[in-house]
């Protein structure tokens, strides 16, 4: 058998790979990874990945159950981040969709997405802090108040996450 | 990752550079701000950071902990890693010294046995099917527990690096660059020495 030290171009054998192989086989079976840590990681990565503030929900009211007006289906959700707050009405629309209304305090002229797992739209709060999404898809979803990029106008704060809700 | 789980040859050099060529698509995709490629990428290589982590004697919380930690530092380093080469290898390092930080923090003592070398595994932790092994396969595994800790440790994370990126980790490792360093290159030896007496025990 060989030297191993027989200096720095020596390259692994086959039977040096066919022993890194069984290992590696021995040791996936002997001491697997937890099979929920990609997800876990990945779910945390998706959080830190805009560098963003994440906005913490402080109240959901059900109009359901608190005394609903008719029949519409809506529900008031609030967000708290460091720099600001979100308000939104959800309601379903009759298609099945649902129409958001949303309010920014304090009021600023931001750009707003809404992050699907399918598509993210985009809408714009107006100086009011106003923004509307008409016939957003029903299902999870998170939304994103954006950052201002370096030179763009306005006072734009960090960008803000929310955790993610089903509409 | 899966076809290297077998002990048959490694892939050869196409797969090779195929494999090379999707994470460097992933990486710059990454970069770019895709989650789903950085999905992508945490998936293929979290099961070797695992090893990494668990080669360096944690349990298994603080392992999972210190593998999303690496990730997370990724984050902030991304724009700096041109090649996915240098991204295994700052992977690899990064887990090293965070569970060294861990261990070192004296939350963690290293278990003077690791329990996983307790038994020759019959099959992965939660899996249904029970997993043959051959003699070869038995007789290396009592091989590597009686290996030193620290032959232990090196052999299990090489075990987890893609074989076209020995050199480039090798030398983020601080091992000596050239295929194998002097370190490794002893462990192999004697894992050789090692499997070799297991199996001529076996048979006498």
């Amino acid at each position: 058998m060989k030297s191993p030290d027989d200096g720095p171009g020596q390259q692994l054998d086959e039977l040096d790979f066919e022993i890194l192989a069984g290992l590696r086989l021995l040791f996936e079976l002997a001491d697997p990874m937890p099979a929920g840590l990609p997800e876990r990681v990945r779910f945390a990565l998706a959080m830190r990945g805009l560098e963003s503030e994440v906005a913490r929900l402080v109240a959901e009211e059900d109009p359901r159950l608190v005394g609903a007006r008719g029949t519409e289906r809506s529900r008031t959700i609030t967000f708290d981040s460091h720099s600001l707050s979100i308000i939104i009405r959800v309601e379903e629309n009759k298609n099945g969709s649902v129409r958001i209304d949303g309010w920014l305090a304090p009021p600023q002229p931001r750009r707003i997405e809404l992050q699907t797992s399918a598509e993210t739209l985009a809408a714009a709060a107006d100086e009011e802090g106003r923004f509307a999404f008409a016939e957003a898809p029903s299902g999870t979803a998170r939304l994103v108040v954006v950052g201002a990029a370096p030179g763009d106008q306005g006072d734009g704060g960090p960008t803000v996450v929310t955790p993610a809700l089903v509409l | 990752m899966d076809e290297s789980m077998s002990v048959t040859a490694p892939p050869g050099r196409s797969d090779r550079s195929d494999r090379t060529a999707r994470m460097a698509d992933l990486l710059d995709a990454a970069k770019g701000g895709s989650e789903d490629a950085l999905g992508q990428i945490t998936a293929e290589l979290s099961p070797m950071l695992w090893q990494v982590a668990r080669a360096a004697g944690l349990g298994a919380d603080d392992a999972e902990d210190v593998v999303q930690t690496a990730w997370e530092r990724l984050l902030s380093h991304l724009a700096d890693i041109r090649v996915p080469q240098a991204l295994i290898g700052w992977l690899v390092v990064t887990t090293r010294h965070e569970a060294w930080r861990i261990r070192s923090c004296g939350r963690r003592q290293r278990p003077a046995d690791q329990e996983w070398l307790a038994a020759i595994p019959d099959r992965a932790a939660g899996a249904e099917e029970q997993i043959v092994l051959d003699e070869q396969q038995r007789a290396l595994w009592r091989a590597v527990g009686r290996l030193s800790a620290q032959c232990q440790e090196l052999l299990r994370i090489v075990a987890f690096i893609p074989r076209p990126d020995y050199q480039s980790v090798s030398a983020a490792l601080g091992m000596p660059v050239g295929s194998i360093g002097p370190t490794r290159g002893r462990c192999l030896e004697k894992i050789r020495v090692l499997l070799a007496d297991e199996l001529d025990g076996r048979r006498a």
